[in-house]
């Protein structure tokens, strides 16, 4: 048999390809600290894929490694191991691996387990990024354009939102840095990102108008939280975007062709 | 939208050895056998014995349904063995061919309205070259199309270039085009790659349109110019010819005689060499591959490495044949690397730039993907799933690892669709 590339564990192994600028600039600036806390996520993790490949002989996936790190990048700073295997258990599980495995899911759960960890102990402090990682999120985010495996449109349709806040001038330069991180760790990922063009214009666009929003309106919050909590709301609208867009194409076929 | 100057889709590399630029050679292989095109059945009734003589262009079958289309020989020959399956299906016909046999010449008196041109095109042999959308295979013998799409370009790897098939016949096409605008209740589409006009701009008419389509794969395969020039639907049926047919419609228009060679390509990594020639339809690979193939096993394939399948018989619409090295039999994984990568099949698709283009980026791709694994037939259908065959999505499959099984997928669909909705 005559194959392809583009099977789910090259596109995971590429994805990781692309956010190793960032992860390498991240445990440099981390230090141990940071490693430990890659490490305990990525053992949760292969954990709960390991029990989910017993118990439903669901194949693991590389891609769980991804969501390690934007685990470990994101998380609450000073959580502890147990209040951190505690979200993480919770947002892989319920997130990903009882849809049936990355590919599958919904929603990241990357996204999920941040969220759950900031409602769930809303004592702990957000983290902040030295300067040279957000920085190196360009690369990542070039390598993964240019190899198709994240959306170009999402964050076309995010810079472009952003952009227009900036010219309009929202309060939006204390946000920005945490929001373009979690934008290339989070929201362009294929799988749960928009799938139609259309949509991911307004899904890059929905995200960057919530951050915007809640930059403006959310006193007290720290950047990344606000970025998460939008990188939430935006996956839970995408199908939306999608059957719009979807909708929208069909409408024109049968416009220029009287049938579809 | 074509920005870059390629415009979507991909150019999937396999390795070949070059072609021989060579003026294509003929050869007439000595065994010739007459098969249905993989995954569809006929039934039929012989219309010869074995040991029979038949002049080339004889109809040696009928279609037990609908008499009047017939099977014909490809070459003068004797009737080796008819074997059929339980049903009456068509499984091969197999011919050896005769030295300085007849040519059955056709009455083209008759051919200037749509039910004389019909008739002929059922008894010569030239109505199994037609393939239908939705649901593929020949057309029902009394349908009239929306639409005709005549595919004047080929961007399947290793596919013999249509311009040279028609180098020398470009009165034949024409008057062939003019003759299928006759059998079309809609327009009939000639699509060509970019350069110089197959046709003159006079045939060019409110009936006839002439399309520029990109270069790259899918772009030429027929399902997606169906899908975006006439979308064929339960109602609305679209016919598919290849350019070189619509040539030897026009000859057999001309002089009654229908040409039975057609330019094929061989090549794969397979082969010491790669060979454009003409031959016959349903010619015997292994005798086409005899003399150019690498000692060792390999794997003869009729049609495209994306498309093709193994076969004794070149295909009834194929151009092509593809020679593969067989790989080794390796021993099997161990049970713990199995439940790592086999368990959970089908795996599921990830969404990236590479399935947009393997589609052409002509549509949603995702939704259609996620509609076909889901059985949601219906968002299929409205998403266009109709226009399209297995040979339109063998890039999607090939691209995906071939994990995905889309081709087989679209077939159920398609067979769901045809077995609920269709009258």
């Amino acid at each position: 048999m005559m194959k392809g590339l583009w099977d789910r564990e090259t596109v995971a192994l590429m994805l990781l390809a692309a956010y190793m600028p960032l992860a390498l600039f991240w445990i440099w600036f981390g230090g141990g600290a940071a490693l430990a806390t890659l490490w305990i996520a990525v053992l949760c993790l292969a954990f709960w894929n390991f029990v989910f490949l017993l118990a439903r002989a669901q194949p693991p996936s590389v891609a769980a490694v991804v969501t390690a790190l934007a685990i470990a990048m994101l998380a609450p700073e000073g959580l502890g191991a147990l209040r951190l295997v505690l979200g993480i258990s919770f947002g892989v599980v319920m997130g990903e691996l009882v849809f049936g495995g990355w590919g599958r899911n919904v929603v990241n759960p990357a996204t999920v387990t941040l969220s759950f960890l900031g409602f769930g102990f809303p004592g702990y402090g957000w983290p902040g990024f030295d300067d040279p990682v957000v920085w190196a999120a360009f690369p990542a985010a070039l390598i993964g354009v240019a190899t198709g495996i994240m959306p170009a449109a999402v964050l076309g349709g995010a810079l472009l939102v952003a952009g227009a806040a900036l010219v309009l001038g929202a309060p939006v330069a204390e946000v920005a840095p945490a929001a373009w991180i979690v934008l290339v760790l989070l929201v362009v990922d294929p799988v749960t990102s928009a799938s139609t063009s259309l949509g991911r214009w307004l899904n890059g666009g929905a995200y960057a108008g919530l951050v915007v929003f809640f930059a403006t309106g959310w006193s007290g919050a720290a950047p990344v939280q606000m970025a998460i909590a939008a990188a939430l709301l935006t996956s839970l609208a995408t199908p939306l975007l999608d059957e719009i867009a979807i909708t929208l194409w069909i409408a024109k076929r049968r416009r220029r062709h009287g049938r579809n | 939208m074509n920005v870059l100057g390629f415009g979507p889709g991909l150019t999937p590399a396999f390795p070949s050895p070059p072609v021989s630029a060579q003026e294509p050679s003929e050869v007439i292989t000595q065994e010739a056998g007459i098969r249905t095109p993989a995954g569809r059945s006929l039934r039929i009734t012989p219309l010869v014995g074995e040991g029979d003589l038949v002049a080339q262009g004889a109809p040696v079958a009928c279609l037990r349904d609908a008499p009047q289309v017939q099977l014909v020989a490809p070459m003068p020959g004797r009737v080796a063995r008819i074997s059929l399956q339980p049903g009456r299906k068509l499984s091969e016909i197999v011919l050896f061919r005769e030295e300085g046999g007849d040519v059955m010449q056709h009455d083209v008196a008759d051919t200037s309205t749509r039910v004389g041109l019909r008739k002929l095109m059922q008894a010569a042999g030239v109505w199994p070259w037609l393939q239908r959308r939705p649901f593929g295979g020949m057309p029902p013998a009394d349908e009239n199309p929306a639409a005709i799409v005549v595919m004047a370009m080929d961007t399947r790897p290793f596919a013999p270039d249509p311009r040279q098939a028609l180098a020398g016949r470009e009165a034949a096409f024409s008057r062939g085009l003019q003759a299928l605008a006759t059998m079309s209740e809609g327009p009939v589409f000639m699509c060509q790659t970019d350069g110089a006009p197959l046709v003159g701009p006079d045939l060019a008419s409110d009936n006839l349109h002439i399309v520029k389509a990109a270069p790259r794969h899918p772009q030429g395969a027929a399902g997606f110019q169906v899908h975006a020039l006439a979308p064929a639907t339960i109602e609305t049926s679209v016919w598919d010819i290849h350019a070189e047919d619509v040539a030897a419609l026009g000859e057999l228009l001309d002089t009654g005689i229908l040409p039975m060679t057609r330019l094929v390509r061989l090549a794969g990594e397979g082969l010491r060499e790669s060979l454009s020639i003409r031959t016959q339809p349903g010619a015997d690979l292994r005798e086409l591959t005899l003399r150019i193939a690498n000692p060792g096993a390999h794997r003869l394939i009729s049609g495209s490495p994306l498309d093709g399948h193994e076969a004794h018989w070149l295909g009834p619409r194929h151009r092509q044949v593809t020679v593969l090295p067989r790989p080794p039999k390796g021993k099997p994984p161990h049970w713990f690397v199995s439940a790592l990568t086999r368990s959970g099949l089908p795996r599921p698709v990830i969404p990236t730039a590479a399935l947009t283009q393997a589609f052409g980026a002509a549509l949603p791709a995702v939704a259609l993907v996620r509609a076909l694994s889901s059985g949601d037939d219906e968002m299929a259908m409205k998403l266009g799933a109709l226009s399209l065959l297995e040979d339109d999505i063998a890039l999607v499959d090939y691209v995906l690892g071939g994990e995905a099984h889309l081709a087989v997928l679209l077939r159920g669909m398609l067979d769901r669709v045809q077995a609920e909705f269709a009258p």
